[in-house]
């Protein structure tokens, strides 16, 4: 059965950095069945399984997510954060989060709205927000917590019918469909690297030392992308749409998508009836941008799961468009990406 | 009675105002495990639970109703627009999950969504979006939902430390945790008063229970148990504090002899208090019941809790204990 460990994925603290406990599941998961498998000094895990053809094929998914780290702890006892990754201040009042190794529970409060005088509708800023973690004395905080400790969301993820919800699910989702890959047995065209990399939403740092170690034929990234997919965005706006299939990116922030790759995934779409569509902006990187610009340079692309409100304690995905983009990338695994296309 | 067992399971039922039915269930289970009390529900959903005693009538009350949200319009698919009753502040709301109450019974989940950073524009960013602008999204049991239907935060309970608590509804299910406490504590006395406990229905949406309740019983005292904002410095106010004992209501709708006498007894039984002043109303159900039914005295009492209104509410489990010793004192005196 596919997307099995989904909900566990994603409910998994590994904020960029730190992304130890969602390695550890994943290794666990996937050991029996890969050829080989290693980790770097970055934290990126790498795994490989032969194919008929000897040229190499790495596909990544990043492990990390976006959270905090607690950058002070106040006499009062509250602690300080910093964001890690881009968040929206908007989107973390009234949150429960997990701090450090021990996870010590803590929430994110805020000034009750009873108090605000014409603030209700101003973005709160950073510096104002603190985790009450139960105490009151510095003292009593830092028998708990350390500056340092990183801050995860503790959302609880629902997987039930069409819809997946929970924090993370960018790039779990994508993390998710590798371990899918590798337990389907699929029938691999090129020897096929598995890489779930680190530090993504710090600037896609992990995944170039993993590539200059593979020194990979092509990549493909799996992603899980935006959608502006709502009532209060404008529908020419939106970037995906859920329901409509896995999104294939043509160009986005620093890179354009290499052609071969891009009408690879697009045939196989095609010739397979999956339903899919094409990113409409160009916003937002991936990894594909750091990989396609290591060594001597390697023709990437990205495909991803359209979702909902990503970057937030709370993000949506469709698990239709989870099983075509899981379909798609089977699919086109088996299949040679070819120097000239036939059509 | 095991406090924060309670305490847990208070926070954990829904009773948005006029929907407590299942709060006032639970509470009415656990008073009845207390020996020698008597309770009933009023037709309008109000508990009382009466424990007999020989001297003066009194009525303690604590709205059981938390903030809630209605769907108010289906946009498409699984998306629909809502409202809400009780302040609540646009920010605690985005990224939550709201548990909805279906006509059929069943439980349906939505997600109050944010647009993905990515794809915002910088004036998107400056501003919050208003109630008008929020939507939910319906990502379990979208096909079950119908326009009235009522939802709450989602949030579950827990002990954030040996000292402090925190939950949604703890305004005021903090205070019903309280008053619990306060009629087990009272078995320890030989009562000299009459004493209604009360778990009332709709503050939030503007106390029609408590006055109904007030109505019927015409207490020769009323102590009504809310709570406020602790660990905030409000200007020109006193700061309030968690963990410092419960807080005494001071102002226009409270007796002075009554908050006079509490003020002793507490300073007796060695009960550290807090004093707070309340302009003009106090916007809670006091206002009401002081002018019904010809006239009431009336005490107002406070739990400092933080971040009142959003998901996570917190409370310190001292200041719930002390206060329940107060009171039950105070009621055994005959509320001297």
């Amino acid at each position: 059965m596919n997307n099995l460990y989904l909900k566990e994925l994603t409910e998994l603290n590994g904020v960029s950095g730190y992304e130890r406990r969602v390695r550890e599941f994943i290794k666990e998961k996937i050991k029996d069945r890969v050829s080989g498998m290693e980790e770097d000094i970055l934290g990126n895990l790498i795994a490989w399984k032969e194919g008929k053809n000897s040229k190499k094929l790495m596909l990544c998914a990043h492990m990390d997510e976006v959270g905090f780290m607690v950058s002070n702890i106040e006499e009062d006892g509250k602690l300080s954060i910093i964001p890690i990754g881009g968040i929206d201040p908007r989107t973390i009042i009234g949150k429960k989060v997990l701090i450090g190794e021990k996870e010590i529970p803590g929430v994110i409060g805020y000034k009750a709205i009873h108090l605000q005088r014409g603030e209700e509708l101003t973005p709160p800023s950073f510096e104002n927000i603190k985790i009450d973690i139960g105490v009151n004395k510095k003292t009593d905080a830092e028998n708990k917590v350390k500056i340092g400790d990183f801050v995860a969301f503790a959302t609880k993820s629902t997987v039930n019918g069409d819809w997946a919800s929970g924090k993370a699910l960018d790039d779990r989702g994508g993390c998710s469909i590798l371990i899918d890959l590798i337990e389907d047995n699929i029938g691999l065209f090129y020897t096929t690297y598995f890489v779930f990399s680190t530090q993504e939403e710090l600037g896609l740092r992990g995944a170039g030392v993993a590539a200059e170690k593979i020194s990979p034929d092509f990549a493909v990234v799996v992603e899980t992308t935006t959608s502006g997919d709502n009532p209060e965005f404008p529908e020419a706006r939106r970037s995906t749409e859920l329901g409509r299939g896995p999104a294939i990116s043509p160009a986005h922030s620093g890179y354009v998508i290499d052609e071969k790759l891009f009408y690879w995934m697009l045939d196989n779409a095609k010739e397979n009836n999956i339903l899919y569509q094409i990113k409409r902006r160009t916003v937002g990187g991936t990894d594909a941008r750091r990989i396609a610009t290591t060594l001597a340079g390697i023709p990437s692309a990205v495909i991803s799961i359209p979702s909902r409100y990503i970057h937030s304690p709370m993000s949506v995905l469709n698990l239709k468009d989870y099983e075509n983009t899981l379909r798609l990338i089977a699919t086109s695994l088996t299949k040679e990406v070819k120097d000239e296309r036939t059509y | 009675m095991e406090l924060l067992e309670v305490l847990k399971r208070l926070s954990s039922l829904d009773g948005p105002s006029g929907y407590e039915q299942e709060v006032i269930k639970y509470i009415k289970e656990e008073a009845e495990k207390i020996p020698n009390v008597k309770s009933e529900i009023d037709h309008l959903g109000n508990l009382i639970v009466r424990k007999e005693g020989p001297g003066k009538k009194i009525a303690l009350f604590a709205h059981s109703d938390e903030i809630g949200f209605v769907l108010t319009k289906k946009e498409y698919g699984n998306y629909w627009r809502f409202s809400h009753f009780g302040g609540v502040d646009p920010k605690a709301v985005i990224s939550q999950r709201l548990r909805i109450h279906t006509r059929d019974g069943s439980i349906s989940t939505g997600v109050v969504g944010m647009l993905e950073p990515h794809l915002q524009t910088e004036e998107m960013k400056g501003k919050v979006p208003s109630f008008d602008e929020l939507f939910i999204d319906i990502v379990e049991g979208g096909d079950k939902v119908s326009i009235g239907d009522l939802a709450v935060f989602s949030s579950e309970p827990f002990s954030l430390s040996d000292k402090y608590f925190t939950g949604k509804a703890l305004d005021n299910r903090a205070s019903c945790a309280t008053l619990l406490y306060a009629l087990a504590l009272l078995n320890n006395f030989v009562p000299r008063s009459d004493a209604y406990f009360v778990f009332n229905i709709r503050e939030e949406d503007g106390s029609p229970g408590a006055k109904a309740v007030a109505y019927k019983l015409k207490p020769d005292l009323a102590i009504i148990l809310d709570v406020t904002h602790g660990d905030v410095q409000i200007p020109s106010s006193p700061k309030i504090e968690t963990g410092k004992g419960p807080v005494l209501d001071i102002g226009p709708v409270i007796s002075y002899e009554h908050f006079e006498r509490l003020k002793k007894l507490a300073e007796k039984i060695s009960v550290s208090y807090q004093v707070e002043p309340t302009g003009g109303v106090s916007y809670t159900d006091t206002d009401a019941i002081q002018i019904t039914r010809g006239g009431i005295l009336t005490l107002l009492i406070s739990l400092p809790i933080r971040y009142m209104h959003t998901p996570y509410e917190v409370t310190n489990i001292r200041d719930i204990e002390e206060t329940a010793r107060l009171l039950s004192s105070f009621i055994a005196q005959g509320g001297e």
